[in-house]
């Protein structure tokens, strides 16, 4: 768990990401797009493993929409959502995987959920990802600080 | 394959709306009472309030913020409100015991410690200050 002091972002970034997200997870879907599946991928894991400024989605937003949109009204801290990169990294890889080693079916139920996620956090902001942390948590052993 | 996606969500979606957050009460199947040494481990000590809110939280949570502040805010004007915020991570035998999956999950006790009801991810705002004021408003309070 991350000790350093919580690093807060613009709530409006990742449902701006999440959208973007549950575009480019729908042109992959309809076109069955492994390469384009494993380009997300490529942009889960900058976020979610380098931290979310270095998430494209989130460069984007930065420069090009949140100037426009005015000034910030509520922010957050980064975990959350960071983690949610990482479990939609998880989900993407599996699909871009299924696309492109020949199981089609299986890249399009893993893309599919990532997508479901996605949209639902771009429509209503509740994060699925951040939801599971607690019950994939609660299987393993308790972790002694 | 999209329109599975597509209709999934929007099912997700009408879930969330309705159901997140929302108060469902102790009877039913569910125990209504919790263990002594499970609200002991949580420093829970429902005696000491009308109500008692109880709220698990971790750290990839980004709900739990806006409702431990609400709570706070709550209990800074409702005397006979209590609130204990548990990291779940710190208490997961507890967190099983008790059958949380998911954060923000809320236990809302009467002051004889038997459990008024629980929900799941955040409340809304008028629901959960509506709640709160039912059971705390009465001078004479009625948990016993």
């Amino acid at each position: 768990m991350p000790s350093a002091p919580a690093r807060l972002i613009d709530t409006r970034g990742p449902r701006f990401a999440a959208a973007v997200t549950s575009v480019v997870l729908a042109v992959a879907l309809l076109t069955a797009g492994g390469w384009l599946v494993a380009a997300q991928a490529a942009v889960f894991a900058a976020g979610g493993l380098a931290g979310l400024r270095y998430a494209p989605y989130a460069v984007l937003f930065r420069t090009l929409v949140a100037p426009r949109l005015g000034p910030v009204r509520d922010r957050e801290p980064e975990a959350p959502p960071r983690f949610a990169q990482l479990v939609g990294l998880l989900f993407t890889v599996v699909g871009a995987a299924g696309y492109l080693l020949g199981a089609p079916l299986l890249g399009a139920v893993a893309t599919g959920f990532a997508l479901v996620a996605a949209l639902l956090n771009a429509v209503t902001g509740f994060c699925l990802g951040c939801e599971l942390y607690l019950t994939v948590r609660r299987l393993m052993p308790a972790r002694t600080a | 394959m999209l329109a599975v996606a597509l209709a999934v969500t929007v099912a997700a979606v009408r879930w969330a709306r309705t159901r997140n957050g929302a108060l469902r009460g102790a009877d039913g199947e569910e125990a209504d009472t919790i263990p002594t040494a499970v609200l002991e481990e949580l420093g829970v000590r429902p005696a000491d309030a009308e109500l008692t809110v109880v709220q698990f939280s971790t750290a990839f949570c980004g709900p739990c913020r806006a409702t431990r502040a609400r709570l706070q805010q709550l209990q800074a004007t409702r005397p006979g409100l209590a609130y204990v915020d548990v990291d779940a991570e710190s208490h997961l035998d507890a967190v099983r015991a008790l059958d949380v999956r998911r954060t923000p999950t809320l236990l809302y006790l009467r002051r004889d410690g038997s459990l008024l009801g629980r929900s799941s991810g955040a409340p809304r705002a008028e629901e959960l200050t509506a709640l709160v004021d039912a059971h705390t408003g009465a001078r004479d309070g009625w948990g016993g």
